[in-house]
């Protein structure tokens, strides 16, 4: 495209000569010839330069020429008339006109001086879409910031080691400014990475992967998270990083193990429910036949066998109505010696088929505890069951050994310490061991036992404390408060004093 | 003389209602609560059809029935599962019918009348 010139002579002849001149080198040029004309010129067009004496007749066409050349740099001036006019002129420009000619014009002078003019032009204009171009993407940095912070998902940007690089707001809040660290140690406090890790498998084949897993936040709260992975490539399309986006499904997974829970009782109870239907049949057949023979030993009996089993029925069906509200225990105070003995008496079999010692180390009295004894036992032995299974699975010691410890301080508490020195847990097996369906022993194990002994424990007001070390052993540490939350005075005793 | 059943069930109410039903319906019977009594009284008293729960404390229905298949007397008196376990129809596969708790009578008379009359 050609520059745009705009000649500033009144005397009109000697600017078309110029002007004439210039359009053989392409430029694209128009006269003005007075004061009006140069201001009527300026305000419709933009030009590129402005040629001749800028202080044509008046103040007013002079002082908008100032402010053109202050307000778009891409504005060039070049003066020329004669010396009076020129010196006038240098005074009020002074720097900023490109070029001062005397006239007669020096037609080379004028030529050189123009290229420099169409020089300094476009260098400004180049500078001015630099400059456009660098806001854009100021901007649109900023926002894409924004949307990444903002994103209600764990996001993190990692490398091929999986360090990670790049954080947002909410991985920061409930992860800790955890740029630099390793992802296996920042989400589950591994020494190494997962196995099945979808970072990697990104990195391996440039696709989305997705798993499901547990982590654990800086307060020690501990979410379930649906994480999905991205690959982010170079300009030549490799990839050099990878960003992973977890969501929390906490909330749902919570509800999901509520009803599975529910499922799973109905389940196992189905089979009793068969049972005392085909009972109740059974009665109602003896009421029958007793009223038709006039058997009144039959009658009486089958009517004795028909109200048990509509009080059976009746227990179940508030029982099951009960844990779909929220599962009430049923507190009774139990003297802790009872509770310990039942519970060996159900372990020491299995322990002895694994040839595993079982010792118990009980303090003198240790009192009277409020539990729901059947949940509590089965609690309890499905811990214990655990230490010898995993003694079990132990080839590396010679003798293997489950400890009961039971001690009664503080006062207000019971505590279960169970030891073992079996395969023992990495972190990963020991934070994901109380999570539903979660199982270290294949299809050995189903992934419920220690999810519904937990639940027990928790619903008692109860804690659960486990430190564990590969291939050395477990130590959890149970303590329950001797008069479970939420049942207080509720059978008139208190178990302390009793 | 009555055809002679023999009732193999740990649940003592329906001991009582299969015993009752079938007393009722012309048969001879006896009950046992676990699958040891239960082979003890079937040598004995040697029945013409048994019915057998599946889930039982102790051995399991399908452990007498592997016992009694050994037992030349018994090996070929008809069987009939009467079970509340879901898939009892394959627990013994030679049993001439598997009945799911809580039965039809009418039905479960109907199989027993068919097999031994």
């Amino acid at each position: 495209m050609a520059e745009t010139v705009l000649i500033m002579d009144s005397d009109r002849e000697h600017g078309e000569a110029i002007q004439t001149h210039l359009q053989r080198h392409q430029y694209d040029v128009t006269v003005a010839d007075d004061a009006q004309e140069t201001l009527e010129r300026l305000e419709d067009e933009k030009w590129n330069i402005l040629l001749g004496d800028p202080l044509i007749d008046e103040e007013a066409a002079t002082a908008r020429i100032a402010d053109l050349l202050k307000e778009d740099p891409s504005v060039q001036l070049i003066v020329y008339g004669t010396s009076e006019q020129v010196d006038r002129a240098m005074d009020r420009f002074a720097l900023d006109a490109v070029a001062y000619l005397d006239l007669p014009i020096n037609s080379k002078a004028l030529m050189l001086n123009m290229a420099r003019a169409r020089n300094h032009s476009l260098k400004s204009r180049k500078i001015d879409r630099y400059v456009q171009r660098l806001t854009d993407l100021h901007t649109a940095r900023n926002h894409f910031l924004q949307l990444f912070d903002s994103v209600p998902c764990f996001i993190s940007v990692q490398d091929r080691n999986l360090r990670i690089t790049a954080i947002n707001k909410w991985f920061k809040q409930h992860f800790g400014n955890s740029v630099g660290g390793y992802c296996y140690q920042v989400y589950k406090h591994r020494s190494s990475p997962c196995e099945k890790c979808p970072v990697i498998q990104t990195f391996e084949d440039g696709q989305i992967h997705s798993t499901e897993e547990v982590v654990t936040a800086l307060s020690g709260r501990q979410y379930h998270v649906l994480t999905h992975t991205a690959p982010i490539t170079d300009e030549k399309d490799e990839i050099t990083q990878v960003m992973e986006i977890s969501t929390n499904i906490t909330q749902i997974r919570q509800l999901q193990d509520h009803l599975t829970s529910l499922g799973l009782m109905l389940g196992s109870m189905s089979h009793g429910v068969k049972g005392m239907l085909t009972a109740l049949d059974g009665g109602i057949y003896q009421l029958e036949t007793g009223l038709q023979k006039q058997d009144e030993a039959r009658v009486s009996r089958a009517f004795d066998q028909v109200k048990t089993m509509a009080d059976k029925i009746r227990d179940m069906v508030l029982e099951i109505l009960n844990y779909a509200r929220s599962r009430q225990m049923q507190y009774a105070p139990v003297p802790v010696t009872d509770l310990v003995e039942s519970v060996m008496k159900n372990i020491r079999p299995a322990a002895l088929k694994s040839n595993v010692i079982c010792e118990v180390f009980l303090p003198d009295s240790p009192g009277i505890i409020e539990i729901d004894a059947v949940w509590m036992e089965s609690a309890l032995v499905n811990f214990l069951e655990n230490a010898v299974d995993a003694c079990a699975y132990d080839h590396e010691k010679p003798v293997h050994k489950v400890s009961l410890t039971i001690t009664v301080e503080p006062e207000e508490k019971v505590c279960f310490r169970i030891q073992d020195n079996g395969v023992g847990m990495d972190q990963e097996t020991r934070e994901k061991m109380f999570t539903l369906f979660f199982t270290s022993k294949g299809s050995r194990g189903t992934g419920l036992g220690l999810f519904i002994a937990h639940r027990v424990i928790q619903q008692h007001g109860g804690t659960v404390q486990v430190t564990s070390a590969l291939n050395q052993g477990t130590e959890l540490i149970i303590c329950l408060p001797r008069i479970p939350p939420g049942s207080i005075g509720e059978n008139g005793i208190n178990p302390l004093t009793s | 003389m009555s055809k002679k059943i023999l009732i193999i069930d740990d649940d003592p109410n329906i001991l009582d209602y299969l015993s009752a039903l079938f007393t009722d319906n012309g048969y001879d019977t006896q009950v046992a609560p676990d699958a040891v009594k239960g082979l003890e009284t079937a040598r004995r008293f040697l029945p013409d059809l048994i019915t057998l729960d599946i889930e039982m404390p102790g051995e399991w229905g399908p452990r007498f029935y592997r016992q009694m298949m050994q037992i030349k007397e018994l090996k070929n008196t008809p069987v009939i599962v009467i079970s509340g376990l879901s898939g009892n129809e394959h627990a013994i596969p030679k049993a001439i019918a598997a009945v799911k708790k809580p039965f039809d009578r009418e039905e479960l008379l109907r199989i027993v009348k068919e097999a031994i009359g």
